[in-house]
């Protein structure tokens, strides 16, 4: 199945970087926010949006860190 | 003539489809916070852009591609009736309040006189406040007619957000994604709307692209800013307004409200992130991160931000205007000197960034009035030259004024080599003919021209029209040269001038810089020009 196969959203995702990541942190994305709307500012809720953000920023940074190594090699 | 006016009115139709799209999606706002009253407006509200589009669409459906002129007439004309028809859902939001019909059973507050809820949104009742909010958040800029945002109805303050989301990335970007357009013909009405910078061959694929890329940055910077503190609702709406660089709050001082150090510091990257251009993003989420400093404008945003940071912090502190006795942040408590620089460097950092991102988030409540001279002038710069082209802010951009400053350099230390010498200018890593070189001057140099004579424009009638002078109602110049450029350079930042009680000659000027200044000028004379032609005004 491909990207653009997906309804609703399929075109948009198949306009990303090419990156099963990050075309994951889009659809999440949404889903997080409506769950801490409605969990409200818990533990669990806490933990969903920094596992969010921190995912998001350590992966670029992993990947200009292989990146770099790959120009290098 | 009329093969022009076909193509105008078609694409003009086909944005206004677009727009009826984003109103009649935002009937879920009020469906959410059982806002109910406001539901039949904004159902009307979205009829009418979609009747009139649906109309023009299809009955010019056969019209040419449009040329570079058409591109030009189209984004100007579109964005000038986008905000027309989007300042409708203010309209009629408010009137129904107004009207007060029983069957919608209109919360008391906003129906009760003499409260600032009422005024808030009965402000609306006029059609040029209305269509002053509407231009305001279309362009990015983010000044207001409203008195306090806190009190408008969620489904207002959820309208005003969208459209600085949207409008930040551009309204043509958006029909041209949705309604995709094949032949070159989307790559005119691109390269109209203050954009050039591709990420793909395909013009479709850029603007998608786009998309993927600020709806990904929409939602990270949300839960990053819940996790400084905001609420939810907060989060998402100052989210969407300060990527798109607007600067639109639902609250009624800006970000000073909360007045939270975490929350202040939060929105820094979220402003730089919208000051950076799109290809940029791209390649940096491809993990090319050498872009932060490979690519010369994305250098320079950093340099420039920082340094104006740092002057805006010495001249505050020389005026001692944040001293602080005890300061606590992350676990860290400051004392004396430490802390009354902390909370300097604190306020300085986020209106410089703020300002020069063409945001508009405000966090120092007597940036106006307080501020010395030299404070407010160095805001006002930052204002006036903006950050990257082919980002979401305003200004000049630093991409001109970098050029202007080599173009500058390059002549004059030509003098200084043989007349038979070989030189080659260079910028940005490439290097352009004598021809090339010419050309990025006279663009760069006649789109800084302009901008300021559109701003010398307004700041006299500005000056015409408000008392000036010393006194408690009274503005300074440099009061009124801090609001015209926050106007021109889509900023958002005020000094207090602007409001609903402001003269209505200096709307209609500011009106006419919002949307002189989105598209960065040419455009929009363009259009003008063939209006008068047309009309047999000029020849």
């Amino acid at each position: 199945m491909q990207l653009e196969d997906i309804p609703v959203i399929g075109s948009l995702l198949a306009a990303g970087a090419d990156d099963h990541v990050f075309d994951a942190l889009l659809v999440l994305g949404p889903v997080i926010i409506i769950a801490i709307t409605l969990l409200g500012r818990t533990r669990a809720s806490i933990t969903l949006a920094v596992a969010y953000t921190v995912g998001f920023s350590v992966y670029i940074g992993y990947k200009g860190i292989r990146r770099t190594s790959v120009r290098k090699t | 003539m009329a093969n022009r006016t076909g193509t105008i009115a078609h694409d003009l139709g086909r944005m206004l489809e677009a727009l009826a799209g984003l109103i009649l999606i935002s009937v879920l706002i009020p469906l959410v916070w059982q806002e109910w009253w406001v539901v039949p407006g904004l159902i009307v509200s979205g009829m009418l852009p979609l009747l009139v589009g649906f109309g023009l669409s299809r009955g010019f459906q056969g019209a040419d591609d449009p040329g570079r002129l058409h591109g030009m007439m189209i984004a100007a004309s579109g964005w000038f009736f986008v905000a027309v028809f989007g300042s409708i859902p203010f309209l009629l939001i408010a009137w129904t309040a107004r009207l007060d019909p029983s069957v919608l059973e209109v919360p008391a507050r906003f129906t009760t006189g003499g409260t600032r809820t009422f005024s808030t949104l009965a402000a609306f009742q006029n059609p040029l406040n209305g269509f002053f909010e509407s231009m305001s958040g279309f362009t990015g800029t983010g000044l207001t007619m409203t008195d306090n945002e806190a009190a408008l109805p969620r489904t207002l303050q959820w309208w005003r957000s969208f459209i600085e989301w949207v409008g930040g990335v551009g309204v043509i970007v958006l029909t041209t994604a949705i309604l995709a357009r094949p032949g070159s013909g989307s790559l005119t009405l691109y390269e109209s709307e203050a954009r050039s910078e591709k990420i793909h061959p395909s013009i479709v694929s850029t603007v998608r692209t786009i998309w993927w890329i600020f709806l990904l940055f929409t939602f990270f910077s949300i839960l990053v800013l819940w996790l400084a503190g905001m609420p939810m609702w907060d989060a998402i709406n100052h989210a969407m307004t300060g990527l798109a660089t607007g600067g639109f709050s639902i609250t009624d001082n800006s970000i000073g409200t909360y007045n939270s150090i975490a929350i202040d510091f939060a929105l820094i990257p979220i402003m730089i992130l919208g000051s950076i251009a799109f290809p940029i993003h791209y390649l940096i989420l491809q993990g090319d991160l050498r872009n932060f400093y490979t690519d010369l404008q994305t250098r320079w945003v950093f340099i420039f931000f920082a340094i104006g940071t740092l002057v805006l912090t010495a001249t505050l502190f020389g005026q001692g205007f944040y001293r602080t006795e005890t300061i606590a942040f992350a676990g860290i408590v400051l004392q004396g000197q430490a802390a009354t620089l902390f909370q300097t460097f604190r306020y300085a950092l986020f209106q410089f960034v703020s300002a020069a991102s063409c945001t508009g988030f405000q966090t120092a409540g007597s940036l106006g009035p307080g501020w010395t001279a030299p404070a407010q002038l160095t805001v006002t710069f930052g204002m006036v030259v903006g950050a990257a082209a082919g980002s979401t802010v305003g200004g000049i951009k630093l991409i001109r004024l970098l050029t202007l400053g080599k173009g500058i350099l390059f002549r004059i230390r030509g003098i200084f080599y043989p007349s038979s010498a070989v030189r080659t200018f260079r910028l940005d890593g490439r290097a352009l003919s004598d021809e090339e070189a010419a050309q990025e001057f006279e663009e760069a140099a006649i789109i800084t021209f302009l901008w300021l004579v559109f701003l010398a424009l307004a700041a006299f009638v500005f000056m015409l029209a408000l008392p000036l002078g010393p006194g408690p109602d009274a503005y300074t110049v440099e009061n009124v040269l801090f609001e015209v450029a926050s106007a021109q350079g889509n900023v958002g930042l005020s000094s207090g001038i602007t409001g609903p009680g402001m003269p209505t000659v200096t709307k209609v000027m500011f009106l006419f810089n919002m949307w002189i200044g989105r598209l960065e000028i040419i455009p929009v004379l363009v259009l003008l020009r063939g209006v008068f032609v047309s009309l047999e005004v000029y020849e």
